[in-house]
Order: C-alpha cells, then sequence, then structure tokens
C-alpha cells in the first residue's frame, strides 16, 4: 500500500467536478427561471402485444396539445410533451415517470398505462406529490377506494363499474324481451376479465332474476386457438353468451366461432366490440353482436364527435380507439382548468379541476365532468348497440342514463366498504 | 481479485489460512470504499436520476451476482432465478401491509419465507441436471407467477399490490426519504455482494466450483452433491429476494412481472453481458444493461432491435462478457510483459 504519490484526484478534475457539481445543482433553476414551455410527461406502451392502444393514445394527445399551444397553451405556456414507452412492465413505468418529472424537469404527469402499470405510477405521484392523471386504467379501485386516494391524482378513462351498470342493465331488457334465460360467459382468465363478468352478471341478474348462467369459459390472455372454448359452448346451448374478450383475442374468437356458425345460434354480448380497432380487423363481423361502445364516431350522434373522429384519421390514417378519447379528454380538462386558475402550476390545475364540467365531443350531453370528490370522470357517452358489417358499423346506440348509473354506483361502493 | 486468478492460486496449493485472512481483509476494505464512494455521491450530484439508477442496479445486481453464483460457479443455469426476486417483493409488501411490523423484522420474515420455499423448491430441482433442471425451475416459477395472479383475495392478482408499501421509520431510517431509501439500498447491495464474494472465496465455493467441472469426481472424493447444490441454491435465493425487497421498496408495491420469466431472462442476459468467469461480472453487466436500457428508450420506441443487436454482438462477436473479455486481455497481456 505503500506509495510516494497516491493517485488521488487531483486538484484540475476536483475543480472541474465542482463545476460540474455546481451546473447540475443550477441546471433546474436556470432552466425554470426561463421556462416558456412546460413539460408534460407521459409514460405509455409503444412496444408489445398493445402497442396499437398506446400509439392511438399518443396521437390523440398530440392532436389536442396543437390545438391547446395554437390557442396560447397553459397559462401563456407552451406544452412540450415528453413521451416515453414503459413496454407495459409497472417497474419500467415507475422508473420512467420518476426520470420524467426529476430529469426532464416534466411538471405534469399523464399516466396512459394499463392495468398494474397505472397503480405503480399512482405511487410514483403520490411520492413526488406531481400532477398526475390517468388516463387509460379502468379499474374501478383506482379511484373508487380512498386508500388510493390522494389530492393530485385523477382519472379520465372510463370505469369498470360503470360499463358492467350500463351492460347489466341493457342486457336485461334484452332477456326480458327475447326471454333468454339461459346464459353463457366466456373472458379471459385474468384480474379484469374475472371481476368485469362478474359485475355483469351481478347486474343482469338485478334487472332480469330470472336469468341463470350455465357455462363459463376462461381463455387465457392471448389465446390463439379458441376451438375447444368455442365447442363447449355450442355443447351448453345457451341462449344468450357474455365476452369482455378484447383487441386481437375477441377479434380471433369471433373469426373461429363464425366457422361454426355460433352467432347464428345465440345472442352474443361482447362489450369491446364496438372499437375500431377490433370492428376493422374482423373478417366476416357478423350482424347483431350487441355491444358497448368504446369509440366510434358515431356515438354521440353529434358533428363534434364525428368532426373529432374525421381529424384523427386524416392526420393518421386510421380512427381513433377507446384510449384515444381518453387521453384527449385528459388535455382538453387540464387546458380548461389552467384557463380557470390562470395558471400552469400543477397544485392549482388540480384544485380547479375538481369538479370541473368542460364541453366535450365524447360527452353523452356534450359535456363531461370530473368528480370532486373521488377524482374520475361522468357523464362521458355510454352505451350499447347491434352491430352491422359495415360502416357506421354499430348504427343506432342506446344510451346508458347517468342518473341510474350513479346511483347503483353509490350502492356498489358502500358493499365494497369504499363510502 | 477474479475467480480464475484465484483458480491460478489453488492450482499451486499455495491458498494459506493466512493468505486467505489477507484475502478476506482485502474485500471488506473494498467493500468499505465502495460503500463510501456510492454514500458520498449524493454530495457531488443533485441528480435524482442517478440515485434512482443505482438503487435499481442495487436490486438487479444483486439478483444477478446471486444467479451467477448458480449459473458461473455451480453449473446450474436456473430459468427461474426470477421467482425469488418477486418471492421478495411480495413477501416484503405483503408483510409490511397486513401485519405493520417494523421494515426489519419484514425483512427477516421475508427471508425465512424465502428461505423454506426455496428449501423445498430446491429439493426437488436440484437432483436433475442441464436442460432438465433449467426446465423444472422454469416450471416452478410459471407457478408461482399463477399463483400470485390467480390468489387475488391476497395479492391483489395481475393488478399487484397496491395502495402502497407503508415505509415507518426505524433507528432513525427514514425510506420514505429518497436520500434514506439510497444509502439503505447501497449499504444492501455492497454487503450482499461482500458476503456473497465471501461464499464463493470460501472452501464451499471451490467445492462448487468441483461440482461443476466433474461432478462425478466430487461425489467420489466424498462431497455431498446433493447437499452442496441445495445450499446454494438457498443461498442464492435469499440474495435474489433482498434483491426484489429493493425494487419493492423503489415501486413501493409489488406486481406479478417481478416473478414473470422475462426477469430470469434478464438475469441470463445480464450474466451474459457481463460474463460469468468473474465475480463482479454480472455487477458490471447490470449496469451495462441498466445504461443500455435507460438511454436507449429515451431515444427510441424500438428498442428491441437495438438490445438485438448488443446482444448478437456479445454471443457472436465477442463470444463472451465483457469483464470475460477485459480479464482474457489483462492476463494475456501480463502473461507477455512475463515471458
Amino acid at each position: 500500500m505503500k506509495r510516494t504519490r497516491t493517485p488521488g484526484i487531483s486538484r484540475r478534475s476536483t475543480l472541474a467536478l465542482m463545476g460540474a457539481g455546481a451546473a447540475t445543482l443550477a441546471a433546474p433553476w436556470v432552466a425554470r427561471a426561463q421556462a416558456k414551455t412546460i413539460k408534460v410527461g407521459m409514460p405509455t406502451i409503444l412496444s408489445g402485444r398493445v402497442a396499437q392502444l398506446g400509439t392511438s393514445s399518443r396521437n390523440a394527445v398530440m392532436l389536442e396539445v396543437e390545438k391547446v399551444n395554437a390557442a396560447g397553451g397553459l397559462a401563456g405556456r407552451q406544452i412540450e410533451m415528453v413521451i416515453r414507452d414503459s413496454k407495459g412492465q409497472p417497474q419500467e413505468a415507475a422508473r420512467v415517470a420518476r426520470e420524467l418529472v426529476n430529469t426532464d424537469g416534466c411538471e405534469l404527469l399523464i399516466d396512459a398505462e394499463a392495468s398494474s402499470g397505472a397503480f405503480a405510477v399512482h405511487e410514483v405521484a403520490r411520492d413526488l406529490g406531481v400532477f398526475c392523471i390517468h388516463t387509460n386504467s379502468e379499474t374501478s379501485s383506482l379511484t373508487a377506494d380512498p386508500k388510493q386516494h390522494i389530492p393530485n391524482a385523477f382519472r379520465t378513462a372510463r370505469q369498470g363499474v360503470h360499463d358492467s351498470i350500463v351492460g347489466g342493465s341493457y342486457a336485461a331488457a334484452i332477456a326480458k324481451a327475447k326471454g333468454l334465460k339461459k346464459w353463457a360467459t366466456c373472458s379471459p382468465d385474468y384480474a379484469y376479465g374475472r371481476d368485469t363478468t362478474a359485475e355483469y352478471v351481478t347486474y343482469l341478474k338485478r334487472f332480469a332474476p330470472d336469468v341463470e348462467i350455465i357455462s363459463e369459459s376462461w381463455p387465457k390472455l392471448f389465446q390463439p386457438d379458441y376451438t375447444e372454448v368455442v365447442t363447449k359452448i355450442l355443447q351448453a346451448k345457451p341462449q344468450a353468451l357474455y365476452s369482455c374478450l378484447w383487441g386481437g383475442d375477441l377479434t380471433s374468437y369471433i373469426d373461429q366461432a363464425n366457422i361454426y356458425a355460433l352467432f347464428g345460434q345465440m345472442e352474443v354480448f361482447a362489450v369491446n366490440m364496438a372499437d375500431y380497432t377490433a370492428l376493422t380487423v374482423v373478417k366476416n363481423l357478423p350482424k347483431g353482436i350487441h355491444s358497448g361502445n368504446r369509440y366510434i364516431k358515431t356515438y354521440p350522434a353529434t358533428p363534434e364527435n364525428a368532426a373529432w373522429g374525421d381529424a384523427y384519421k386524416a392526420k393518421y390514417g386510421e380512427y381513433p380507439t377507446n384510449w384515444s378519447w381518453e387521453n384527449a379528454t385528459a388535455i382538453m380538462l387540464i387546458a380548461e382548468a389552467s384557463k380557470k386558475a390562470n395558471s400552469a402550476d400543477g397544485k392549482k390545475i388540480a384544485e380547479a379541476m375538481k369538479g370541473l364540467k368542460i364541453k366535450s365531443p365524447f360527452g353523452a350531453d356534450g359535456t363531461v365532468t370530473m368528480r370532486g370528490e373521488d377524482h374520475t370522470l361522468i357523464g362521458y357517452a355510454i352505451g350499447w348497440g347491434t352491430t352491422i358489417p359495415q360502416e357506421p358499423y354499430v348504427p343506432q346506440v342506446q344510451a346508458g342514463d347517468w342518473k341510474t348509473i350513479l346511483e347503483l354506483e353509490a350502492e356498489w361502493k358502500k358493499s365494497k366498504g369504499y363510502a | 481479485m477474479s475467480e480464475a486468478q484465484a483458480e491460478q492460486g489453488a492450482s499451486t496449493l499455495n491458498v494459506s489460512r493466512t493468505g486467505a485472512k489477507s484475502q478476506r481483509y482485502r474485500d471488506v476494505l473494498i467493500a468499505l470504499i465502495a460503500f463510501t464512494v456510492l454514500a458520498s455521491l449524493p454530495m457531488l450530484t443533485s441528480s435524482k436520476f442517478l440515485l434512482d439508477f443505482v438503487i435499481r442496479c442495487s436490486a438487479y445486481g444483486l439478483f444477478a451476482t446471486s444467479l451467477n453464483l448458480l449459473v458461473g460457479y455451480t453449473g446450474l443455469t436456473s430459468f427461474g432465478h426470477g421467482m425469488f426476486f418477486g418471492l421478495g417483493a411480495y413477501g416484503y409488501g405483503l408483510v409490511m401491509q397486513k401485519t405493520g411490523v417494523s421494515i426489519p423484522v419484514a425483512f427477516v420474515a421475508t427471508l425465512l419465507i424465502t428461505l423454506v420455499v426455496a428449501t423445498v423448491i430446491g429439493a426437488i430441482c436440484v437432483r436433475l441436471k442441464e436442460i432438465y433442471f433449467a426446465f423444472v425451475t422454469l416450471a416452478f416459477q410459471m407457478l408461482i407467477h399463477s399463483t400470485i395472479l390467480s390468489w387475488v383475495s391476497l395479492t391483489g392478482g395481475d393488478q399487484g399490490l397496491r395502495g402502497g408499501i407503508p415505509r415507518p421509520a426505524f433507528l432513525g431510517i427514514d425510506l420514505s426519504n429518497h436520500l434514506h431509501l439510497y444509502i439503505f439500498s447501497c449499504a444492501l447491495l455492497v454487503i450482499g455482494l461482500l458476503l456473497m464474494r465471501q461464499i464463493a472465496q470460501s472452501p464451499f465455493g471451490y467445492t462448487l466450483r468441483m461440482i461443476r467441472d466433474n461432478a462425478a469426481r466430487a461425489s467420489f472424493v466424498g462431497i455431498d452433491v446433493y447437499r452442496a447444490k441445495l445450499t446454494i441454491f438457498v443461498l442464492a435465493a435469499l440474495f435474489a429476494s433482498v434483491g426484489g425487497m429493493i425494487m419493492a421498496l423503489f415501486v413501493s408495491g409489488a406486481y406479478p412481472e417481478f416473478a414473470y420469466w422475462t426477469i430470469s431472462g434478464e438475469g441470463i442476459f445480464i450474466n451474459m453481458l457481463g460474463g460469468v468467469t468473474t465475480f463482479l461480472g454480472p455487477m458490471v453487466g447490470t449496469v451495462l444493461l441498466l445504461i443500455l436500457n435507460d438511454t436507449v428508450t429515451r431515444f427510441t420506441e424500438y428498442h428491441g432491435i437495438v438490445l438485438g443487436i448488443v446482444i448478437l454482438f456479445f454471443a457472436i462477436g465477442l463470444r463472451k462478457g465483457l469483464m470475460d473479455f477485459a480479464y482474457e486481455w489483462y492476463a494475456q497481456r501480463r502473461d507477455r510483459e512475463r515471458g
């Protein structure tokens, strides 16, 4: 260990290090002082199986941000989006979200993550206190559970329980009218599939008590072959079938069930059918599948909604998805809240956003509201209709009644111990 | 420093007790220096990004190095090592959420859970060799992953453990403070690496190398191969579990992805990247992979292509990990100087 000259850090490099340190320390302040733009961070899924949905989220956000910037930005500051891929992994979503805030200096977050990723980003928002809007997670507990509640996080995605209430009451009405008593279910085998199906069945039975579930199938998520599921359902001979398969799973299921002429033998209720990602991909879309609306430009049947869908298609060459409207709504709400607070500060925006009602192409009555008590979106267009094989795919949509939805939601919250 | 060096020493039968002792002191000294450097980092920079990076390095580094105890030292290529990473994260998160005990107690409890599970799984797996071992470990990993997914009432299913993991202060350490969490992770990393180093350099560590090179000979010498393999399997699981706990602390949650096979895959990839013949190879691999991942995802969503090319470069170009390459280069130069 004896050496004449210990090779430590030289004076010059010490100075350089100190200089670099000072620069790093000062950088955020300098940047903030000069800030004309406001950076908005957005972790989303841009690779892997659901990349298409992540991309459609990004597209919708950029479409709206352009409009906001053209109108002067957030309290005079232009929005600069910083969008990064989380690969759909929660630990990556958390890392990216932290990096966006801590390193890139983003002052607001749009969390366009699904499922577990949204909960991971939620913890980051809790930790850092940064303003955050969840745009894609439909899991009810994210906002309904008081344990999850933080003052700086909101959600513009539809909520699972709303879908179940509307879907259940719509199906019950048809079940009564057509005498459909024997039902089968076929949903993907993970939390979303299990929970959504259970809630749907609860509300179906509530409105039509003599309904009976005679067969349940739980294909794996991303299962390529549905033959055994289709034959199992056919053998059970139900009068109606419920499914919350989505995306590629739903389209392969329909293509394969078509071979067995399943759709002629029972009424089919597929909540995720009326989304362009499914409607445009199925080879022979059967007539008369009942579906909840995800995003279609013909419902709500207003010129604003049609114009929005067309503008999106003109810019990106494809129709928007369910995730698109949810993300667009986030930007619309931020812009409106910032106008109301006359500030681009996250805390003030959060305060102004509570209970904020804005005009929206996606609203059931032309408006949507960010409910103050639990920070989740209500009043969005939600309804069910039946398919036809060509555009507009779902010509008649029967609107869900928000008064009933809110009453039953409050009851559901109580039963879960949330309220 | 490296295993190859140490093996050379062993082959000349010169590893005296005093030599082993002085090496141990040197290891402790290096560990102390490393910890001091890491701990003083926050004074040099205010970059939270860097601190986050080191915390993640601690989690993955412990995981990958413990995997190397199996792959590199014992010749047990486990494809399911990620299950213990996930088990650590879930065990810790659940104990904290359900019982409200202090953090050190939860830590020990999680290690005990891992000990039991790893002993049971190990007892079945280590009877097998090569591809059979690899696939049975993979099967157990998928079993644990499926259990996490379907046991919704306990684990929250595919949404993960929600609501945050409480971080009550203990002994003046408050892990909800970013700086404290950082120092805590660094300490775990350094202690973990030091312990694993001691295992690798102990007589038991050399027994493992012998089993790797010729298990039949080892058993003829009188070594209980099964017991040695089971012991290292359980020890490696414990260190992986600590990695999982650090990750759970970092994200304040636990998610089924932590127990998925892709985590095991990343562990194997890190070992390929860093090299398996030197002790610090996996640590270097971890740093490399995380830097690659973080920089590439900043610029493109086609990170898969970039990472794929890097793997190809290492697998076909170098044909070994970075530290292996560096060590061989160094050894060649030294030999040339001597010769």
